[in-house]
């Protein structure tokens, strides 16, 4: 692989023109990747799911190198209707388009990084990976005091023609104090067997509200992972929604730094989970300072050979007074082949806060069915009825009527 | 027995008590009335020994001062206070806290610990007399007991640990007409030469029940008029708002 | 005033040393070394091979380095591997040829040995740095087919019971320290219950380290065959020493059909002084299989003492209906450190599991909840509730759960809850009201706290648990 990762990196460095410093900084990230490889089961992180092992197994080897120097036409029936929405489309990790056409243009700034920050340190190798080899990308700034008037939809597509490939997206944005943003992340692939990685940036100011929703709904057999990494000043709040479902496996990790008084953050996700797909969410909420907030529901629906894990860490240190931290994990197994694995985590060093955690998993209530079959249900309309109920109780968190309904109609579930 | 001296409190730095003054002698009862926010919770804290106000001026009891002295060791002097809110602790069975705390007390006074049978004996005796449910004094103390349940069990702590000064802090919100009964029961079987009382309270009606030597109208964190039981039902009549 | 009092109290009581002549294996880990203990122990040739198997396999094996305390390197070549009485070397027939120092010594302990009867029918194995010196009560319990006696002489007198069950629980290639054990161990306990027997009285093993720089490495094995019951207990102390001792000690536990263990431990060995100097380090392996149908192991522990504590008793539910249980108090303050919790792998049908694990932190200690449950997918019908709750006494100590969930059986149910909490100021005041100072206020409060745990104990050890839970803590609250 070392062998590929070099020659693939040497042709990008040709096809491209970054600044020596952004080659050197890249070059870096490059080994440091080479020198710890796909992360594996030994690692704690990635216990549950052996990411090597499981790109080994479905893809292969893998190559490195795409041509950005094409652009891709877009297939505008991929655009969601009845929202109106500003857009940025990727097609094979290019970025295609961005259209803010329902915002003031003075508000927002759209900032080439071609520079990589070298400050970036976290101990991942696939942020070096995504580092070392993502094309040039994009900082958007939400300005002060201003609030998009229309959500903003990120499109990841690929097409047919994209195989056996790794592809890495980068994009940062940062929210100025008090502005205001709605993001949905919606994966929509044509293309097979091929390694995603994306890597997401929020910085948020003061008094600001970042709300952002994740989709994975599409049926498809590639491996994905995404890290969103978000830092929050005092009285901010973040949003997340993940709905993970369509991809054969996806590990969707949040890292959450609640650096300012008084900030929160809220998690929530579902998974819905067929055949052989196996998905994870991997949170770490981190409360640094006094008086913050965070919130956690998440829960699986697994069946066939399916499946789920979640790993959840609430951190709390020693300044972190009046911290309030909660965090649910709720699984129903629909078959005894599927299988649902977490970590709920707390470490705590502080002692006047609130952080509780449960987790529970297993069949559907025995009784409730009998009930609602006693009613006159048949088998198959209990069950999605009791799913449904089960699975409302997340989608009903997020806080856009909107984006709630455009959730409940792509999975499907009735209020 | 109790002499409060131009006490003012303040707590982040906001004024509670002003100049506030009191003498409560061995054998009386006294009624303090006044409005939410009035300074009344502030009043039995401060006698009891919480801590967090900004004190001036003096209180002592019995001639001692009392500031100088820890919270345990005003309650091994005969200091009880009926919280208005009973805290609840997980996993402590009630009996075991009541006869730690009495013996407690009683070591503090230099008086012979009760063994398990003889206070067994005493607080069988108590119960009865307070209609308290023996069996509750086997749960957790205070977990899960409804609101009248733990005014109840503060009374019967009083009647057990038999207090010289006591001060009731609203024991009477929160109670139906016949647990008011018990509590009045209560405290008027504890009444004699010797023990005193502060009943703090919003309503009169818990003095139709415990006759009150002198009452005294507390608004603003001081006294702004003292009579006899008489007073009461003035207060009763006008309400605080007009009492001016 | 309080406070001198206090500072007496603060003390660890099991402090002191005794001064005994011992028989001392050289210093260092080697082949010489296990063949002396081997030797000395006068054990069969298949039991030395076994060690050396064992040894063998320790030279590959890596210590662990994912548990949360780290300790500095230790050097197991400055450590010795056995250290006994020189009394002991022919062991005693009857307790009154015992070495007046040692019983002297327990009696320090509050064990007395010679006045069983005040045991109120406990009987008793004692483990003096390496050896066991004393058993009561064999004669009584030897009526009722019941063996219990010292490892060293269970390997002698019933070679065919250790040669079937040792390893068997804890595989001679485990981990680390369970290895080192399996090639040093010295000594520890044995119990065998016969058939349908219900063992009369609970079985006791006290452990005491008492010379420097040694290490403790017991190996305790107890077998419930079909039908019988029996309840265990287990306790340790050690010497105040300015340095590390290590105490690296297996027990493995296998219950028949029908069969049920009680493990009961209160663990105060030397936690060090109060700024962290010395102190034993505890890398215990306990494990216990439930191999046949309605089998129960049940593991209740008090864990106050150690600098560093790493343990987890667990269960393997192989039989069929089987119910594991583990029921956890941990408490650390100054620098301790623990790493505590168990395992549930559940993998016979209608299995149960149940953990309560209270932990408290206070001063600058550290205190994780670490456990897995497991259940496979042949594990049809089985559950597991597991209830962690952490107090945390101050802002420089710290408090963590990492609990380890793996359900792969869509007709099973797996429940946990945790929560971290703190006593409340008001809680507080209220007692002090009532007439407790401070320390006896916390003291009861946190008993409330423990109290789930602590009612799983026998009698005699809930008292004695209860008071260590107080002393353990005294000086936290400001």
């Amino acid at each position: 692989m070392e062998k590929q990762l070099k020659n693939d990196f040497e042709k990008i460095i040709k096809t491209t023109n970054f600044s020596k410093e952004t080659i050197k900084i890249k070059e870096n990230h490059l080994n440091q990747f080479i020198a710890t490889g796909f992360p594996n089961r030994k690692l704690e992180n990635w216990k549950f799911s052996d990411i090597n092992q499981i790109i080994k197994k479905n893809i292969g080897d893998l190559g490195f190198y795409n041509d950005y120097s094409f652009a891709n036409k877009i297939d505008p029936s991929i655009f969601i209707d009845g929202i109106e929405h500003n857009k940025i489309v990727f097609i094979n990790g290019r970025i295609e388009k961005i259209d803010f056409t329902y915002e003031d243009i003075n508000k927002i700034e759209i900032l080439d990084q071609d520079q990589l920050e070298n400050s970036i340190k976290y101990d991942n190798s696939l942020i070096s990976l995504n580092s070392a080899f993502t094309n040039k990308y994009y900082k958007i700034v939400v300005k002060e005091n201003y609030s998009l008037k229309k959500p903003l939809i990120i499109y990841q597509t690929s097409t047919k023609n994209l195989k056996y490939k790794n592809i890495n997206l980068r994009l940062d944005f940062l929210l100025e104090n008090n502005s205001c943003l709605k993001l949905i992340e919606i994966s929509d692939d044509n293309s097979r067997k091929n390694f995603t990685n994306t890597f997401f940036n929020f910085e948020l100011k003061k008094h600001t509200i970042l709300k952002n929703y994740k989709i994975d709904k599409k049926i498809n057999d590639n491996i994905k992972y995404s890290f969103n990494n978000i830092q929050q000043d005092t009285n901010s709040i973040s949003e997340t929604f993940i709905l993970s479902s369509g991809s054969n496996f996806i590990k969707n990790e949040i890292n959450c730094n609640l650096n300012g008084k008084y900030s929160s953050a809220f998690i929530n996700g579902i998974f819905s989970l067929k055949n052989h797909s196996h998905h994870e969410i991997r949170t770490s909420v981190n409360h640094l300072i006094d008086n913050t907030k965070s919130y956690q529901l998440i829960k699986s629906v697994l069946d066939d050979n399916s499946k789920s894990v979640y790993q959840g860490k609430i951190f709390v240190n020693s300044k972190a007074q009046k911290t309030d931290g909660y965090q649910l994990s709720k699984a129903v197994l629909l078959n005894e082949n599927s299988e649902f694995n977490a970590k709920p985590e707390l470490e705590i060093y502080a002692d006047d806060v609130k952080c509780s955690h449960g987790s529970s998993s297993g069949n559907l209530n025995k009784d409730s069915i009998f009930y609602l079959m006693s009613r006159g249900l048949d088998y198959e309309q209990s069950k999605e009825l009791l799913i449904n109920g089960f699975l409302l109780e997340v989608v009903e968190k997020i806080t856009d009527s909107e984006i709630r309904n455009l959730i409940k109609n792509l999975i499907g579930v009735k209020e | 027995m109790l002499r409060i001296n131009n006490l003012s409190a303040r707590i982040d730095n906001k004024s509670i008590l002003k100049n506030f003054s009191l003498q409560v002698n061995a054998g009386e009862v006294h009624a303090i009335m006044g409005p939410n926010g009035s300074g009344k919770s502030t009043l039995s804290n401060i006698l009891s020994g919480k801590k967090g106000y900004d004190l001036s001026g003096e209180v002592l009891f019995e001639n001692n001062n009392l500031f100088e002295l820890e919270t345990e060791e005003r309650a091994h002097r005969g200091i009880f206070l009926a919280f208005q809110y009973p805290l609840e602790i997980p996993g402590v069975n009630t009996n075991i806290f009541l006869k730690t705390s009495l013996n407690a007390i009683r070591k503090a006074r230099g008086e012979k610990e009760l063994d398990a049978i003889e206070f067994l004996r005493l607080v069988k005796e108590k119960a009865k007399e307070l209609k308290f449910e023996e069996e509750k004094l086997n749960r957790q103390l205070n977990v899960g007991f409804s609101g009248g349940e733990k005014k109840k069990n503060e009374i019967l702590q009083m009647s057990i640990l038999n207090p010289k000064l006591s001060i009731l802090d609203e024991t009477d919100s929160g109670l139906d007409i016949d647990a008011l009964r018990i509590v009045a029961d209560g405290v008027n079987s504890l009444r004699k030469k010797n023990n005193s009382f502060i009943i703090i309270t919003h309503y009169q009606r818990l003095l139709d029940y415990i006759k009150p030597d002198f009452v005294h109208v507390l608004m603003n964190g001081k006294i702004i008029q003292s009579g006899g039981p008489e007073l009461a039902l003035e207060l009763e009549k006008k309400g605080y708002e007009n009492f001016n | 005033m309080r406070e001198k009092e206090l500072e007496k109290l603060k003390d660890y009581k099991y402090g002191f040393t005794t001064d005994i002549e011992t028989i001392k294996a050289p210093k260092g880990l080697n082949e010489e070394v296990i063949k002396f203990i081997s030797n000395i122990k006068k054990e069969p040739e298949w039991m030395l091979n076994w060690r050396l198997k064992a040894f063998e396999r320790l030279k590959v094996l890596q210590e662990p380095k994912w548990q949360k305390p780290k300790y500095p390197k230790i050097d197991y070549q400055d450590i010795y591997y056995y250290s006994a009485p020189k009394s002991a070397s022919e062991k005693p027939k009857n307790i009154e040829d015992l070495d007046p120092k040692i019983l002297e010594t327990y009696q320090k302990l509050g064990i007395p040995l010679q006045e069983q009867k005040r045991l109120n029918g406990i009987a008793v194995d004692a483990v003096f740095d390496s050896v066991s010196v004393a058993t009561t009560f064999k004669d009584k319990l030897t009526e009722k087919g019941i063996i219990f006696c010292s490892i060293s002489e269970a390997i002698q007198k019933h070679p065919e019971l250790v040669k079937q069950y040792i390893g068997s629980v804890i595989p001679i290639n485990d981990h680390f320290f369970a290895t080192l054990n399996s090639a040093v161990f010295t000594d520890g306990s044995f119990v065998y219950i016969p058939p349908g027997i219900r063992c009369p009285m609970e079985l006791s093993t006290y452990f005491r380290i008492n010379a420097s720089d040694t290490g403790q490495f017991e190996r305790t094995l107890i077998i419930a065959d079909k039908g019988s019951y029996v309840s265990y207990l287990e306790g340790c102390t050690a010497p105040m020493r300015d340095e590390n001792q290590l105490h690296a000690a297996n027990v493995e536990l296998v219950a028949l059909d029908d069969a049920e263990i009680k493990y009961s431990t209160v663990q105060n060995w030397y936690p060090g002084d109060k700024d962290g100097k010395g102190g034993i380090y505890n890398f215990v392996t306990k494990r216990g299989l439930c191999k046949g149908k309605n089998s129960k192991i049940s593991w209740t522990q008090v864990e106050t003492g150690s600098a560093i504590t790493w343990k987890y008793p667990s269960c393997i539910l192989k039989g069929d209906n089987s119910i594991g249980e583990f029921y956890s108090i941990a408490i650390t303050n100054n620098h301790q450190k623990a790493d505590t919790g168990t395992k549930m792998i559940h993998l016979g049908k209608n299995t149960k599991s149940k953990i309560i694990s209270k932990g408290i932190s206070a001063g600058l200690s550290d205190m994780t909840y670490r456990g897995l449950v497991d259940i496979s997918p042949k594990a049809n019908n089985s559950n597991n509730y597991t209830q962690c709750d952490s107090l945390l006494m101050g802002n420089k100590c710290g408090a963590h759960t990492v609990p380890y969930i793996k359900n792969k059986n869509s007709k099973s149910n797996i429940a946990h809850e945790a929560t971290t909490s703190k006593i409340s100021e008001d809680q507080l005041y209220y007692c002090q009201q009532r007439g407790l100072n401070s320390e006896e206020a916390v003291g009861l409060i946190v008993n409330g706290f423990c109290k789930e745990v602590l009612q799983q104990l026998p009698m005699e050890f809930a008292v004695e648990a209860q008071k260590l839970v107080g002393i353990s803590l005294e000086g936290s609250v400001g």
